[in-house]
Parts: C-alpha cells; structure tokens; sequence
C-alpha cells in the first residue's frame, strides 16, 4: 500500500469509526433501567467494542487487507452481541423487565407493540430486536474502521520500521483514532442513542464532517511523520 | 492431533477462564467503588437529602480507569519478567512473580487514587449537608484495592495468554490495555444494571425500570446498619457480575475458539463468527420473545 493510499484509509477510518457511534444503542441511565440502549456511554461502549475489533485484526496483521478489516468487523461484533444478549439477560432477571423501545410504537423487524411493556415512568428498556441490529451494524462499521486505520498505518510504517515495532505503534494509533472520534458524537448524541431508529441520525452530518478534519489532521500527521520527516 | 493445534487449544481454555474470573472481578470492583453509571444514583441523594455512607471514587469512567489498571500492571510485570529471565528464571515463573508484582503496585495505584477521587466527591456534596464518613471511606477501600489487584493480574496474565500462546500480534500491554477498556464497557453495559435498577432500588418493586421521579432515592440500610460499599459486591456478584464474566467470557473464548479451525483458510474465523454472532442474534430475540410473554403487558398499559 502506497502511503497516499494508506493516507485515505486512515481518513476513511476515522469517518466510518465516528458514524458507527450513531448506530450503538447506548444511554447512561439505561444503567437504572430507565432508557433504551446498552447501560454506558455511547462513546466508551464503541471505543470498547472497536478495541476488541482491533484485538481480533491483531491476529490477522500480515494478510491481505480486506482479511485484517473483516476480522476487526467481527470481532467487534461478537463483542457487541455478547454484550447486549447478557444486558438483556440482567434485565429480564435482575430487574424483571422486557426489552422495550422509546423510539418506535412497533418492532420494524418482529411486528412487536413496544408502550405496554414500558414501565411507567421510564422511556424504554434494554434492546429489543431492531435496535439490536442496529447495534450490530454499528460494531462492524467500528471494528472494520478502526482495523482499516491499523492497516493503513501498520502498512505506511512497516518500510522503515521492524515488524513487532510498527504494529506496536499502528496498535496505538488505532486507539488513539477511537478515543478521538468516538468521543466527538457525544457532542450530537448527549448521552443517549437508540441506534438507527433515533432522530439523532439526522445529525450525522455533524459527525461526518467533525471525524473528516480529525481524520485528515491525524493522516497528514502520521504521512508528514513517517513519509516527510 | 497436533502439538500446535493441542497448545491452542489449551491456550483457548485458559484465555477463556482467566476472561470469566476477571468480569466477575471488575464488575465487583466497579461496584464497590460506585464508579459507573449508577455513581449519579448516588451523587443525587444528597440533593434530595440522603446522608449516604456509599464509597464513590467515580472521577472517570469505568473503561478507560479500568485499561490504565491493566496497561499499568502489563508495562510493569512486562518490564520485571525480562530482568526476571535475566537472572535465570524460568519463563513462566518469570511471567506470574512480574505480573503478581506489576499488580500489587497498581492496587497501590489504584488505593491512592480512590482516597483522593471519594474525599473530592464527598466534599463537593458539602452544600447539601452530606458529612465525610472516614468508615465509609476506610472500610471498602482495601477491599476495593484487592478486587483491583486480581482485575490487573489476570489481565495481565490474560495479556500474556493471548501474546504467548495465542499468537496476537500487538505487544501484551497493548492488549491489556484493548482488553481493559473492554471489559470496562461490559461491566459497565451489563453488570451495572443489576447494580442500578435493583441493589440500589431493593425498596421499590420488583419488575420495573427506575422511573426518573424516583432517581436518587436509593437504599440507605443494608442486612445490618447503614450499606455501605461492602455490601453491594456481596449482592450484584452472584447475578450481574457472573452475568459480566460470561459476557466477556464468551467473546474471548469464543474469538479463540473459532481460529482453532482451517477449512476455509484464513478467512474460516470470520465465518465462524458471523455464524456464532447470528445464533446469539436468535438467542437475543428469543429471550425477548420470553420475557414479553412472561411478565406481559403493565396493568393499565394494555391498550397503550
């Protein structure tokens, strides 16, 4: 990979790890049961998920690209299913309640009424099938987005660099890119996303064009560091 | 079958247990000292005029407090476990003494950090007459430090599993660091709920979300005087922290396990994982499925 090339990737990246925040359903008070979407942060839940992505590309550093971005992709996704299928279970047992959402009256997928299993004074609980799969897309959108940034960094430096030290640093790099552009939706999202069914999507041009100058100031300063200098 | 094949496999096992132990773990910790999404539970009831004895040392959130434990302890035991080696240990040993060492040292850490971030979070309270208890501070807080100290060892062992035998290719503090944060956002998307909705709310009943009406109106008795922040990890380990280690349990078994097969070659562990996340898809709908016809509509909401 040229490191023109590997430049747009880190961009393209950091774009798609930005977006994937609008599809996790997450909100803080969820943790009270009191709010669709997994009980955390958005932010620190996609950056928990993107790493665990990065952890499966790790393995896969060496092949071809697309291996190392869908490796990423699924590892961030099981990380996301596990997580909601084991919320869903501390709901249904812990705190007795069934998976509802606030953003819709009827379950796009199942068909299912979602207000009479809302607990009264609450907007929702838990994921229900939809916003499930809308979690889901996000985690692959994350994970194949933060891998396409390791690639491309792993691939710009690993010329001048030894093979355990460029990955190291394309390791780093890769989260340092999740820790910036998954903390800057938090801006559009305040706290609280129900995925893809939210009205908050319609702000993702926001997001787009925020995780566009990041993205670009961070390739250029990767290029300009290793390329340049 | 191969010795490659047999390493892995036990590799895969043990990754796969000390994953387990360690959500169990973290989620504990977590509880103990309030430092997830439930601390604004606590936060609020002295504003509406609860004197709380809970331990809080929720300054950050719980990944990234929870990477830096685990990158912390991974650098150091990392470091160690090369002079270790140098002055004529074995590997393994070299390994374990660096990571109980690497551990201790952060439980230090994290001791510090929790003195400071309780008595900040406490007297920042002072304008709603919330008095700074040293018992509610003295008592959780080594309990705190050795729920702590197991979270970093095990993921620095957890580390050293997934670099040694497993063949990952990041260095094991990077991977400590990937697998703290994590763990962090599982704990704190699963486990923290039955923190929130229930320990903290076991005066309301059974079989609803908090409604925002009620929020900060949390439980001040525990079984016996005042709660305190021991007594929380006592009740949420049993459902919400198992609940936590078998989520992260599974993601690191279940990654390990499908690299263990070649049929379709190098592309046989994404396979395998599309199908395993679209079973636990099916699992997901059908608990839903459960609980809708088990608990059924509230009363009065039927018709909603």
């Amino acid at each position: 990979m040229d490191p023109i090339t590997a430049m747009i990737g880190i961009i393209v990246g950091g774009i798609i790890v930005g977006i994937c925040v609008h599809f996790i359903p997450a909100s803080a008070v969820g943790a009270m049961s009191a709010s669709t979407g997994i009980a955390t942060g958005p932010s620190m839940l996609s950056t928990g998920c993107g790493l665990a992505g990065l952890y499966a590309a790790g393995y896969m550093i060496g092949e071809s690209t697309p291996l190392v971005v869908l490796s990423g992709a699924m590892g961030s996704a099981l990380m996301i299913i596990c997580t909601m299928l084991l919320a869903n279970t501390i709901c249904a047992f812990g705190t007795g309640v069934a998976p509802v959402a606030g953003s819709y009256d009827k379950d796009p997928i199942t068909g299912w009424r979602q207000k009479p299993f809302m607990s009264p004074g609450t907007d929702g609980h838990s994921m229900p099938t939809t916003t499930a799969l809308s979690g889901i897309i996000g985690a692959l959108l994350g994970g194949a987005g933060g891998s396409l940034v390791f690639v491309s960094v792993y691939e710009m430096i690993s010329p001048i660099l030894e093979h355990t030290t460029a990955i190291t640093i394309a390791g780093m790099v890769g989260a340092g890119v999740f820790l910036i552009n998954c903390v800057l939706p938090a801006y559009v999202l305040v706290g609280k996303s129900e995925g893809m069914t939210d009205k908050k999507m319609k702000l993702l041009h926001k997001t787009f064009v925020s995780c566009l100058i990041v993205s670009v100031i961070t390739a250029v300063f990767v290029y300009a560091s290793v390329v340049v200098i | 079958m191969e010795p490659v094949t047999l390493t892995l496999m036990i590799g895969v096992g043990l990754a796969g247990v000390i994953a387990f132990i360690a959500g169990i773990i973290e989620d504990a910790e977590s509880d103990a000292g309030s430092s997830s999404n439930p601390n604004s539970q606590v936060q609020l009831a002295p504003q509406i005029g609860h004197i709380i004895t809970y331990y809080d040392k929720a300054i950050a959130g719980e990944p990234p407090q929870n990477g830096l434990w685990a990158a912390g302890a991974c650098t150091i035991a990392l470091l160690l476990s090369w002079r270790f080696v140098d002055l004529g240990m074995g590997q393994y040993y070299a390994v374990f003494f660096a990571a109980v060492a690497g551990a201790a040292v952060i439980a230090l850490v994290q001791g510090c950090f929790g003195i400071f971030a309780h008595i900040s979070r406490i007297t920042s309270m002072a304008a709603f007459k919330q008095p700074l208890y040293w018992h509610a501070l003295l008592t959780p807080l080594p309990y705190s430090m050795g729920l702590c100290f197991l979270t970093a060892l095990l993921l620095t062992l957890l580390a050293f599993v997934a670099s040694g035998i497993l063949g990952n290719s990041f260095a094991p503090p990077l991977i400590a660091l990937f697998m703290g944060i994590t763990l962090g956002s599982i704990a704190s998307g699963s486990g923290d709920i039955h923190y929130g909705a229930e320990r903290l709310y076991q005066h309301l009943p059974f079989g609803s979300g908090i409604a925002i009406s009620n929020q900060g109106d949390i439980d001040l008795k525990g079984e016996y005087g005042f709660r305190n922040s021991v007594d929380t990890p006592y009740f949420c380990m049993r459902f919400g922290g198992t609940i936590t280690a078998l989520a992260f349990g599974l993601l690191i078994f279940l990654d390990g396990w499908s690299r263990l097969f070649t049929f379709a070659g190098r592309w046989t562990s994404i396979i395998l994982e599309a199908v395993i996340v679209a079973i636990l898809f099916i699992f997901l709908n059908r608990l839903e499925k459960y609980t809708r016809d088990s608990y059924g509509p509230y009363p009065g909401q039927e018709d909603a």
